[in-house]
């Protein structure tokens, strides 16, 4: 295990917690500005982690293991995926940690504990989030193989590290049918982390909550662990979205200048999408659940038109 | 015949959102919204028209892309929504044989046939590549909107799929025909719709084809007594 | 001295059998006895079985019964490793039994359980093992009848009935496609080979389509899978975990062996190998979606995981007849990965869910709750057996499926694109399958261990016998080895694949969890408080407010409702003729089943026909048969004078 390898694993996961919460916020933000609010202050999550943290922890008596476990899992597991998705440099060795595969199925597995968590307290609120979630989830995942796939055909690689590498070298102007895959990829980001139109991240009415039921009953660290999980799920595939479209700034060596410059870039173009966001989730409604498949089906078409249009052209 | 790369990619690129709002014209349910992909959608074909002005020269072509930036994303839509402003629906939610999914489904089949058939046809016809690509997006956008029409019950989405099926014979025209013939044509349909969309207003509210039917009725009446 | 290890371990089922059949006097010891012995013959099968893996191919001739008539064992590296998975499993299946049999009826009942368990795996090892036709079918034909015998342990009740005769109708017609097979093969090369060489194409074709029905039927590939529900929930669970995940690998085991060695493949037979599986793996997780019966749901999954199974068989004939031999040797892989990896988390379920069942009285799961905290051990195995089967990383399924989205994801280098969009298609069936057994795995999970108990039963639940969590907890354990070490393992068999190094994604994993952990310690407070769930101000919450199996599939039933296809019944009588007064009614929502009504009660009833009009024939009295005979001597004599 070289050096390199030991250091991106560092830098990367640090940086994406880091920077998770800020993403977050900004969103929130935005959000406010649109609806005419002034909203929460930009470091407002970094302060909620932080109160969760000293707060105590509430334990319905029906609970099980489940629940006290998966907010370690939740978070461990989502870190190892950090480590997929290269966000200011890309490693010179890789022992199998890009594969696209493998960080897809580390997020699944964090949501298959999320999933049982829910379902551990015997409330309606938790087994109504676990099920609709377990559906979105089902009907998005063939989605999400296919964008895979077809960035795995248009690039001719399964490693994300690879990727990056190879969409930082020529520029995506020479793959005009990677605009279809950032859309899709778009349309996976919105879907993965529960923002409208799929789900409503900031309701508390029970029957309009996807997410957010499964967390009904966390608190105290605990449910500091499971947002900031979800705030670094929601970086990771930022960061993939942002690093196949506009890979600009990522560096291919460890040099401090060149991270630090990498960083600042990430964190731009992060706020920016960040910001794009806020806005398209401010110019829709929350669909109704069955229509949700519907958006599903676009993401799918334009990730196969991707694929035929690499036949065409 | 295109030799310069950018502009090469940049065809691509327009080819790539214009089977974007295809797509969108398939699915959505919001009546301004489909307005306004449909106006997308002229624009992009209008920019197509433009780079191949700017490539090759040709007049005509610039013709074609003024005549379709002033007719279908300024004038058509606005007409459009002087119809909506006065009816009182502002979505179509009823479909017939095919759901978006479905309809989305049996896109992605079609332009694969469609690609199919062609191949065999390329050596013949289609020297260059890019010919191929955006003669199968044209067919398959004229066959899009084809379905737009079947699938859908009110009248002013089945229009809207009608201009759109336009759009995909346009841009078909203007990778694969001989272009003065397809101008003449294209001043007739475009007549033929403003003609529809007066109608539409003439009849004014009703908004399905259904309601035609007693509209019409009184006039067999009026011949009959007669 | 490696045959002397197969053959003793032989040699010991054989024994362990006869012992449980001759001294059955319904004492306990008999079949304690029986199972010790299947114990020590699973350990000799499986060393001997791993030293022939990383050795050399062995061949062993045991009867010569007439000239070209012999029982014969050729075991080269693909008949040692499915030797491997069936010992593995039956080892942790006999130690499971040792506490499982306590709760059959009666003691002599459970002597020939065990019996013909020993029968049943000799018999699965003699089919894997055989050298030709002829043993092959022989030794089909034990395991089959053995099963059989096996599945009717409860043969009072109407269900297990129904599914034995499902099961011995559709068993009996594998043997007799085999048998066509081994007929054909026979005319083909003059002996019992297990070869075809030379053979036309027709013949070829001939051959593959035969074989494809035999195993499929015994694999249980859509639409040839009905019994297997049926079979696999009236069987008792160790027959199940036998059943499931062993007896429907023997049959991959055929196929791949005749795909491997003994055909030359066309590519019609693997896009239709890859679509059956496509439409097994949907189908199966579709339907399991809907069951409320614990094992039937394991059941259906089976199907489902055959089905992958299948995909990786199809791709490895479509590789392979483009040339791109490390793909389809990738694709191989991956079936035969997913074989041993099913195997073992599916007995692991089956026998766990037999421990539930025990402990509760009643395989519907809408009676279940709450067992996590009354059964611990248990709940835990079938977590780890859950997590498997779902496909996350670091376990088994997550390694042997990423192998096969590997190797969908690496066909871009085929040159045909109708192919690549049949693959594309296909490559999106295995992501919802993958998906959507998650999804169910929650529901199941959930809705049996998590929560209140939803029934006194459930309620009253105990933990098992130490011998019922042993043998799981062995192959959880394995679960977990193999998932983590999967690329070590492979390098030692000589394979190197590019796949993720998952020990090293565990090392991280655990230095994350441990940060994770510690910063959470340091920074927080240590106490927690307990209090009631929230239901909105409900201070008393009752099981009634949990979500039930049925709710929590609802929404996917309705996105599926086309393949479902439900039918709603209303009955309504009244007491007056106008339909004013309300007498009684009955409501009901029957879920269609397509391939029952659809294609196995036609074919049936056409057969019924057929021997309802035979048997009239036959019924009448001595002068008609008089008059029968009196025409077939007649056509004879016509025949004889014609064909001379």
């Amino acid at each position: 295990m070289s050096w390199n390898l030991v250091l991106y694993g560092f830098i990367n996961t640090a940086l994406a917690l880091l920077v998770s919460p800020l993403f977050i916020s900004l969103i929130k933000k935005v959000k406010a500005y649109a609806q005419g609010r002034v909203g929460p202050p930009i470091l407002q999550t970094y302060y909620q982690l932080y109160k969760l943290f000293k707060k105590e922890r509430v334990y319905s008596y029906q609970t099980s293991f489940i629940i006290r476990l998966t907010p370690y899992l939740s978070l461990a597991f989502m870190m190892v995926a950090s480590l997929s998705v290269p966000l200011v440099f890309i490693p010179a060795a890789d022992p199998g940690l890009g594969n696209i595969i493998l960080f897809l199925y580390l997020m699944v597995m964090s949501r298959f504990f999320m999933a049982l968590s829910g379902l551990d307290a015997g409330s309606s609120f938790g087994g109504m989030g676990s099920s609709r979630e377990m559906t979105l989830s089902a009907i998005i995942e063939p989605v999400i193989i296919i964008v895979f796939g077809a960035l795995a055909y248009v690039l001719q690689t399964t490693s994300l590290f690879d990727m990056f590498g190879q969409v930082r070298e020529n520029s995506f102007l020479s793959n005009p049918s990677l605009i279809l895959t950032g859309i899709s990829l778009f349309i996976i980001l919105i879907v993965e982390t529960s923002r409208i139109p799929v789900d409503n991240p900031e309701t508390h009415l029970e029957l309009t909550m996807i997410h957010e039921a499964m967390t009904l009953e966390y608190s105290g660290p605990d449910l500091a662990l499971i947002e900031l999980s979800h705030a670094l799920k929601q970086t990771l595939l930022m960061g993939v979205l942002l690093n196949i479209v506009a890979p600009w700034g990522l560096a291919s060596e460890p040099a401090a200048g060149g991270i630090a410059v990498a960083f600042l870039a990430f964190v731009i173009k992060g706020s920016l999408l960040a910001v794009g966001v806020g806005i398209f989730e401010s110019l829709m409604a929350k669909f109704r659940l069955f229509r949700v498949p519907g958006l599903f089906m676009l993401a799918f078409f334009f990730s196969f038109i991707t694929v035929i249009f690499k036949f065409l052209a | 015949m295109l030799e310069n790369i950018p502009l090469n990619d940049i065809l691509k690129i327009l080819l790539v959102l214009v089977l974007v709002t295809s797509s969108l014209v398939l699915w959505q349910r919001s009546l301004t919204s489909l307005f306004k992909t449909y106006a997308l959608q002229s624009l992009l074909v209008a920019l197509v028209a433009m780079v191949f002005f700017i490539n090759d020269g040709h007049l005509t072509l610039l013709f074609i892309a003024l005549l379709t930036l002033f007719g279908k994303v300024f004038l058509i839509p606005r007409i459009l929504n002087r119809i909506l402003l006065q009816m009182n629906i502002r979505r179509d939610l009823e479909f017939r044989f095919l759901y978006p999914v479905s309809s989305l489904i049996v896109s992605i089949l079609l332009i694969f046939g469609v690609y199919q058939v062609f191949s065999n046809l390329m050596g013949e016809v289609m020297p260059d590549r890019l010919f191929f690509l955006g003669a199968v997006i044209g067919v398959s956008m004229a066959l899009m909107g084809m379905m737009v029409i079947f699938s859908r019950k009110k009248m002013l989405t089945k229009i809207v799929g009608y201009l759109s099926m336009e759009n995909g014979a346009i841009l078909f025209g203007l990778f694969v025909a001989e272009l003065p013939f397809i101008l003449e044509i294209l001043v007739l349909i475009d007549l033929v719709i403003l003609v529809l969309l007066v109608t539409v207003l003439a009849f004014g509210i009703d908004s399905t084809i259904e309601d035609f039917h007693p509209r019409f009725t009184p006039l067999g009446e009026w011949f009959k007594k007669k | 001295m490696i045959a002397g290890l197969l053959l003793g371990g032989g040699f010991l089922l054989l024994a362990a059998a006869l012992t449980g059949i001759v001294f059955n006097h319904g004492s306990k010891k008999v079949w304690q006895g029986v199972l010790w012995l299947v114990i020590a013959a699973a350990l000799c099968l499986l060393i001997g079985s791993l030293q022939i893996f990383f050795g050399n191919p062995l061949d062993i001739s045991l009867w010569n019964i007439a000239s070209g008539l012999d029982i014969a064992f050729h075991l080269d590296r693909l008949a040692s490793f499915f030797v491997i998975i069936i010992s593995l499993i039956s080892l942790c299946v006999a130690v499971y039994s040792l506490g499982y049999n306590n709760h059959i009826s009666s003691n002599e009942r459970a002597n020939l359980l065990s019996a013909f368990m020993a029968v049943f795996i000799l018999s699965m090892i003699g089919v894997v093992a055989s050298a030709n036709t002829f043993s092959l079918i022989f030794f089909w034909e034990i395991m089959a009848l053995s099963s059989f015998f096996l599945m009717m342990n409860d043969y009072q009740e109407s269900f297990t009935q129904r599914a034995g005769i499902y099961y011995f109708v559709l068993t009996q017609l594998s043997t007799v496609f085999l048998m066509l097979m081994a007929v054909v093969m026979y005319i083909q090369n003059g002996s019992f080979a297990l070869s075809l060489s030379g053979a036309s194409s027709v013949i070829q074709s001939l051959v593959f389509v035969l074989a494809f029905l035999a195993f499929g039927i015994k694999a249980g590939i859509i639409p040839l899978h009905k019994w297997l529900p049926y079979a696999h929930s009236a069987s008792p669970s160790n027959v199940s975990a036998l059943m499931s995940g062993v007896m429907l690998k023997v049959a991959i085991y055929g196929l791949v062996r005749f795909l491997m060695d003994v055909l030359s493949p066309e590519m019609w037979w693997g896009v239709g190998i890859l679509l059956f599986g496509a439409i097994s793996a949907l189908l199966g997780v579709i339907y399991a979606l809907k069951e409320h019966d614990l094992k039937t749901l394991l059941a259906f999954h089976s199907i489902e995981n055959i089905g992958i199974i299948l995909m990786g068989i199809g791709l490895y004939v479509i590789f392979g007849l483009y040339g791109l031999d490390t793909l389809a040797m990738l694709a191989l892989g991956s079936a035969l990965f997913h074989s041993l990896n099913h195997a073992i988390f599916k007995s692991l379920l089956f026998m766990t869910a037999g421990s539930v069942v025990i402990a509760v009285g009643d395989r519907n799961i809408e009676k279940m709750g709450g067992l996590i905290k009354l059964m611990p051990y248990t709940s835990v195995i079938f977590l780890v057996g859950a997590v498997s089967i779902s496909a996350l990383p670091p376990f088994n399924g997550f390694m042997s499926e990423l192998m096969l989205f590997e190797s969908f994801f690496q066909s871009f280098s085929l040159a045909e694109s109708s192919i690549k969009i049949l693959l594309f298609s296909v490559l999106a069936i295995l992501a919802l399958t993958s998906a959507l057994a998650a999804a169910c795995f929650v529901k199941a999970f959930g809705t049996v261990f998590l929560a209140m108990p939803r029934s006194q039963e459930a309620a009253s639940a105990k933990e098992v016998s130490k011998s019922m969590i042993i043998g799981p907890a062995i192959l959880a354990v394995a679960c977990l080895v193999l998932g983590l070490f999967a690329v070590q393992i492979f390098s030692v068999a000589g394979y190197s694949f590019d796949l993720p190094d998952m020990s090293l994604v565990g090392l991280v994993l655990v230095i994350f969890g441990v940060l994770v952990f510690g910063m959470v310690r340091l920074f927080s407070p240590r106490k927690s408080r307990r209090s009631e769930t929230w239901a909105c101000g409900y201070v008393r919450p009752t099981p009634r407010f949990e979500y039930t199996a049925s709710g929590f599939a609802e929404p996917l039933f309705q996105i599926f409702r086309l393949i479902y296809r439900t039918r709603h019944y209303n009955e309504r009588s009244y007491e007056d003729n106008q339909q004013a007064i309300f007498k009684q009614g009955k409501s009901a929502i029957h879920t269609i089943k397509f391939f029952d009504e659809y294609i196995y009660l036609p074919v049936a009833g056409l057969f019924g026909r057929i021997s309802r009009f035979i048997s009239r024939l036959q019924d009448v009295d001595l002068g008609s048969h008089i008059l029968y005979s009196f025409i077939t001597v007649l056509l004879v004599i016509l025949a004889a004078r014609w064909l001379w």
